[in-house]
């Protein structure tokens, strides 16, 4: 069998971590091969090295049956590879059609060709059903539109290899759907495509053949045909999973947040928040599903006094609280995780312990008269290290040296460790290995336990459906449906998570 | 009413230009380095260089044009001296032009001391300063010729690179991968872009312009030379720069602004308004022209986010809440 | 790590630049070793010269401080400068006026005028850059001339002497900072700068406060979830940095000239704030890097007398030390060994 790509033995280390341990990967042309792991196997890595964006320590490549060791990213575009990153690499302020040519434009004297460079992605468009929008600047276009526009920029540097990393994490059902369509043109093509992912039912759906990876070491590659997801699950995780928990019965209170007829601003179009109204009762657990950039993040960033809102209310405990400051919001009773725990969860310049004790600050045994009591802020510190299973157990570490799972630990130990009512738990697990999301669910229904009332935003709709008693979706920053949980199905909610379905709240 | 004719007279205008030419050409400078993503505060350090080389050559050498030549050589040499420092030995671009700053202006006063046994101002007799541009058929005319001659070279120069700015930014190649540096440096380097490259191009750039502002200086705007000539008019240059948000046609507006401000000034003081507050003016109107537009800047952007504003419709149906 | 000592990277600059230093003299035709040992005789020999060199640290250091101070909350305040002049003027002006006050309360009269004169006039610039995002540089630095164009105005007019030279009367004996290592002009200003030195370096860690600041100084976004309010603090950094930048103009005021001079700075607070930043926010290296720049100056100015060597040539090599001292040597050195290694 002639591959395309062939790698072998592939070893790679940051510091002191083997991210890559003897990596194996082949690729047939006009394949869609998928690579699949939890977060830290060494998939993203691996597909890095053989995009010249990292160098192995050791191991081989053959391309097109010809041997690399070091290249860069620019001849690895030229050898026809292109990436597509979790992380668009889009300037926002530059337009579609200047995304796609920068580094490649089509020019005489250096003044380029912009009729040229139109027809040229035209050619694209056309060919493979992409619906882009070449004069919209990417501020002002979705998430799906702009995958899209990183798929045609590979296509237009003229790439034969696309490499996708977890592409769908962003994405509605329905664009999913859609991004398989034009994957399946591609392959028709003869283009060959790498699909990165941790979504089995997905891989299942799109790939030919399936390389399973775990702790940076290559497991094996199967044929799609050959395999089961129960037994794909198993050898990524390397043990049997049982990812649902068990859902503790719901006893319902009075009502602790009240949001009528709230409208917030943002940045971008989809996201703003236009009149909407919910109540989150004692007990519960009210899950707000819905694609990323659908108002979701403002509307928490509302809730906490973090952005403006402009007209409607929010009452806490029957008091309003719109347009109050973070800190009456937390003391009413408020504590939140954040979804980005990176720039606003924690502060990366700051020790465990200083992150551990920034919202009890100006309380007694921390402080007394504005100065620091050190001492009680360390032994604190050292408690709810212990109690919350952080690793390594060092308060005095900078946090920034924390894995994703041990970070977010240090973000639930301070904001539970807070006298609060209502628990705003915002993209929880994002990025989090699975030990610890079981955790951390444990964590969430343990407060739902104790009569307090949580609203949980997740993109992950297994997430919301193993944890919710209510969920509401929002599309758009309005409202499409509030549903019971155990009315709820899984095709209704990903419906309204797309615009589809009328509101029924 | 004579003295308002007097300060507001047809001259004006050639005052104006006059004025705004040294920052509108800091401002170019500026801009072509904040669009790869650097705050190129030594501009004022690059200028003075520019200004003492172009006018120690023009005596010696009796062409302007050797002039030129030799400050864009300094200014480029400077702004090189501001790259490998920040960019390869990683120092702060601030910490490294405010340096610069201060070390061109020693230099220059030693340089003066050593060669010509100068101190304070220097004037040569023998300077071949910068040429003026005359339309022949205007002259007739006393206010055509007032409007549209006698420009200096750099005068008419600066609006030219003015234009030119805005068709390489907007237009090229270079001016793309340019933009793209300083707004995504991620996005720009998986296009294959070389970001260190880049930044410093975009320097030397700067240089060039930096080291023309200052030959503009001493054999255009003055024929003479202090070491603290500049005083100003770079971070004047980077206000413009920040006012229009790096548009190279607003930020001229904005010079032109300044200077008008500082030319109706100087005229004041012949009216007994004290000479400290005449030399402030133009630095208090920099900051309020800047923070206006920064003010206007932040409403509309206030208002392109409002989920009320924008979406009018709703506005009607829920006054009451 | 080893590329975050800043204590090495510190003796790697010096010694660079020392000998870039010797590089620059041999162009001029000197020796080399000879000047070295004038300016160091220049800046510690005697009461006199090293007495100088003292009374030069003092602001520096104090400046370097306040422009610390503001860079915790992220704000570049180029502004010291200007600070320090109206601080110089304004306590100038309570010292030589109000002189029926007690002699201590009179003096932290001159002292708190300054501050909040100094406070205020950085606060414009804090305001903006905090509510309209207007570049603070910008401004500081505009300011600067502005202020400096104040200070002499008043000296010119309102405030001068009338003895035809640029100087407002002295103040009054009693709010004087005495001198203690006569003939130099060391004064007490010193303890005030240790002083200053001491309560910040607590602040800044030991209280709530300290932490804040450090807080939004480091990452805003994390500290408005908290629930700081983070403008405020960011606008008491700012007040807090222009503040102690007019204690050194009291400073320079009481202390030194016993009245306002006109034009007396010579870009003390310019080098105060290059030290600040050549210390590469490492609190505990302002004293070191403002006592390394005051040396230098002093040194300078007194071998300028016995040399002939230009005091602008020993600027020159001054800055040609604070762009050596603001690179990274170790990270480049460290980076050239691991090239070295791999190939």
């Amino acid at each position: 069998m002639d591959y395309v790509v062939e790698m072998k033995e592939i070893n790679m280390s940051f510091g002191n971590v083997h991210a890559v341990n003897d990596g194996e990967f082949t690729l047939e042309r006009g394949e869609i091969h998928s690579l699949i792991g939890e977060n830290g196997a060494g998939k993203s890595t691996l597909m890095k090295i053989l995009n010249g964006i990292h160098r192995m320590d050791s191991g081989s490549i053959v391309i097109n049956g010809e041997h690399f060791r070091h290249y860069n990213t620019k001849k690895a575009i030229q050898m026809g590879f292109g990436m597509v990153h979790q992380e668009f690499a889009l300037v926002d302020e530059l337009t579609v059609l200047e995304n796609i040519i920068l580094g490649f434009e089509p020019a005489k004297h250096g003044v380029i060709d912009f009729a040229k460079a139109r027809e040229q992605i035209n050619f694209y468009i056309r060919e493979y059903g992409f619906d882009v929008n070449l004069d919209k600047r990417i501020l002002d276009i979705s998430v799906g539109e702009a995958q899209r526009v990183e798929i045609l920029k590979t296509l237009y540097r003229g790439a034969e290899i696309i490499i996708l990393d977890e592409p769908t994490a962003v994405l509605t059902p329905q664009e999913t759907l859609n991004l398989f369509e034009i994957l399946r043109q591609l392959k028709s093509k003869g283009v060959s495509i790498v699909f990165i992912s941790h979504k089995l039912n997905e891989v299942m759906e799109i790939s030919d053949r399936i390389t399973i990876m775990r702790d940076g070491k290559y497991i094996t590659t199967v044929k799609k045909d050959e395999i089961t997801i129960p037994e794909l699950a198993n050898k990524m995780v390397g043990r049997d999973v049982t990812l649902a928990c068990e859902k503790p019965p719901v006893h319902t209170g009075e009502c602790v947040m009240s949001v009528q007829n709230v409208y917030v601003s943002s940045k971008r179009e989809l996201s703003k928040i236009k009149n909407v109204s919910f109540d989150l009762f004692q007990g519960e657990i009210l899950g707000i599903a819905g694609v990323d950039g659908n108002g979701q993040n403002e509307l928490v960033e509302a809730i906490m006094g973090l952005r403006e809102v402009e007209q409607g209310s929010i009452l806490i405990k029957g008091q309003p609280m719109q347009n109050q400051s973070v800190l009456d919001i937390r003391n009413t009773g408020v504590a939140y995780i954040p979804d980005d725990r990176n720039t606003r969860g924690l502060n990366k310049k700051f020790s465990i312990m200083e992150n551990l004790i920034a919202n009890h600050l100006g309380k007694i045994p921390f402080s007394k008269y504005g100065i620091l009591n050190k001492k009680n802020a360390d032994d604190y510190s050292k408690d709810l290290v212990e109690k919350y299973d952080v690793r390594p157990r060092d308060p005095s570490l900078n946090v920034g040296n924390l894995s994703g799972g041990n970070a977010q630990k240090v973000v639930f130990a301070r904001e539970i460790e807070a006298d609060f009512d209502i628990f705003i738990a915002a993209q929880p697990t994002r990025g989090v290995d699975i030990g610890s999301i079981e955790n951390i669910h444990k964590l969430i229904n343990e407060i739902k336990l104790q009569g307090k009332s949580v609203l949980l935003v997740s993109a992950e709709l297994e997430e919301i459906f193993a944890l919710s008693d209510r969920i509401m979706v929002m599309y758009e920053g309005e409202i499409a449906g509030i549903v019971r949980a155990e009315d709820a199905e899984i095709n209704r909610i990903g419906l309204l998570m797309t615009g589809g379905g009328t509101s029924a709240s | 009413m004579d003295i308002f004719s007097n300060i507001f007279s047809y001259s004006i205008i050639h005052a104006t230009i006059r004025m705004a030419t040294p920052i509108l050409l800091a401002s170019i400078a500026v801009i072509i380095t904040q669009k790869a993503g650097v705050l190129n505060v030594g501009i004022e350090g690059i200028m003075t260089m520019g200004a003492f080389t172009a006018i120690v050559v023009s005596s010696q050498t009796g062409s302007w044009l050797a002039a030129v030549l030799a400050a864009i050589a300094v200014g480029v040499f400077v702004a090189c001296i501001i790259s490998v420092a920040h960019l390869k030995f990683k120092a702060d671009v601030f910490a490294v032009g405010m340096t610069i700053n201060i070390f061109a202006i020693s230099l220059s006063i030693f340089l003066l001391n050593s060669m010509f046994g100068i101190r304070g101002s220097f004037r040569p007799e023998d300077l071949a300063p910068l040429p003026k541009l005359t339309i022949p058929f205007l002259q007739s005319n006393e206010v055509l010729n007032s409007i549209f001659n006698n420009y200096g070279l750099l005068e008419i120069g600066a609006i030219v690179m003015v234009f030119g700015l805005r068709f390489f930014l907007n237009r090229t190649s270079g001016g793309l991968r340019l933009k793209s540096v300083g707004l995504n440096e991620m996005a720009a380097e998986t296009a294959g872009i070389h970001i260190d490259r880049t930044k410093f191009m975009a320097l030397v750039f700067s240089g060039v312009i930096g080291g023309l502002a200052g030959a503009h200086l001493s054999l255009g705007y003055a024929n003479f030379f202090i070491s603290s000539m500049v005083s100003g008019r770079g971070f004047m240059g980077i206000a413009a720069m920040f006012f229009s948000g790096g548009n190279p046609v607003i930020s001229w507006l904005a010079c032109l602004l300044f200077g008008f401000i500082d030319s109706t000034g100087s005229r004041l003081q012949a009216y007994g308004v004290p000479s400290e507050f005449v030399m402030m003016l133009p630095y208090i109107t920099t900051i309020v022209v800047l923070s206006v537009s920064m003010w206007l800047r932040k409403r509309k952007s206030l208002l392109l986010a409002s989920s009320v504003k924008t979406t009018g419709t709703h506005q009607l149906e829920d006054q009451k809440g | 790590m080893l590329h975050k000592n800043t204590y090495l990277n510190t003796i790697f600059s010096v010694a660079i630049a020392f000998l870039v230093g010797v590089v620059l003299i041999l162009a001029i035709g000197q020796n080399p070793i000879e000047v070295y040992g004038e300016l160091f005789k220049g800046a510690f020999k005697g009461s006199l010269n090293f007495g100088g060199t003292l009374e030069k640290f003092v602001p520096i250091f104090i400046t370097a401080i306040a422009f610390y101070i503001a860079s915790v909350v992220k704000l570049f305040n180029v502004g010291v400068e200007g600070q320090m002049y109206l601080g110089a003027v304004v306590s100038a002006w309570v010292g030589f006026s109000f002189v029926n006050l007690p002699g201590p309360l009179h003096m932290l009269l001159c002292f708190v005028c300054a501050i909040v004169v100094g406070g205020a006039w950085a606060l414009i610039s804090g305001i903006l850059a905090v509510r309209l995002n207007v570049n603070e540089i910008c401004t500081t630095i505009l300011l600067n001339y502005v202020a400096i164009l104040i200070t002499s105005y008043l000296v010119n007019g309102p405030l001068s002497a009338k003895t035809g030279i640029s100087t407002t009367p002295n103040v009054a004996d009693s709010v004087i900072l005495p001198w203690f290592m006569s003939p130099s002009r060391a004064n007490t200003g010193l303890f005030i700068a240790i002083g200053i030195f001491v309560l910040f370096a607590w602040i800044l860690s030991r209280t709530t406060f300290g932490y804040k600041l450090r807080s939004i100084g480091s990452n805003k976004e994390f500290s408005n979830y908290i629930g700081m309010k983070s403008d405020r603090l960011i606008l008491t950094g700012m007040f807090l940095s222009g503040g102690i930048a007019a204690i050194a103009g009291a400073i320079q005021v009481l202390g030194v000239h016993h009245a306002f001079l006109n034009g007396f700075s010579s870009e003390i607070g310019f080098y105060g704030m290059l030290a600040a930043l050549i210390s590469k926010g490492n609190f505990k290296m302002l004293p070191v890097m403002s006592f390394l720049l005051a040396l230098l100056r002093n040194g300078a100015l007194n071998m300028q007398r016995f040399t002939g060597i230009e005091a602008s040539l020993v600027d020159i090599i001054i800055t040609v030390f604070i762009l050596i001292a603001s690179m990274d040597w170790i990270l480049v050195l460290f980076r050239e060994r691991k090239k070295v290694r791999v190939q």
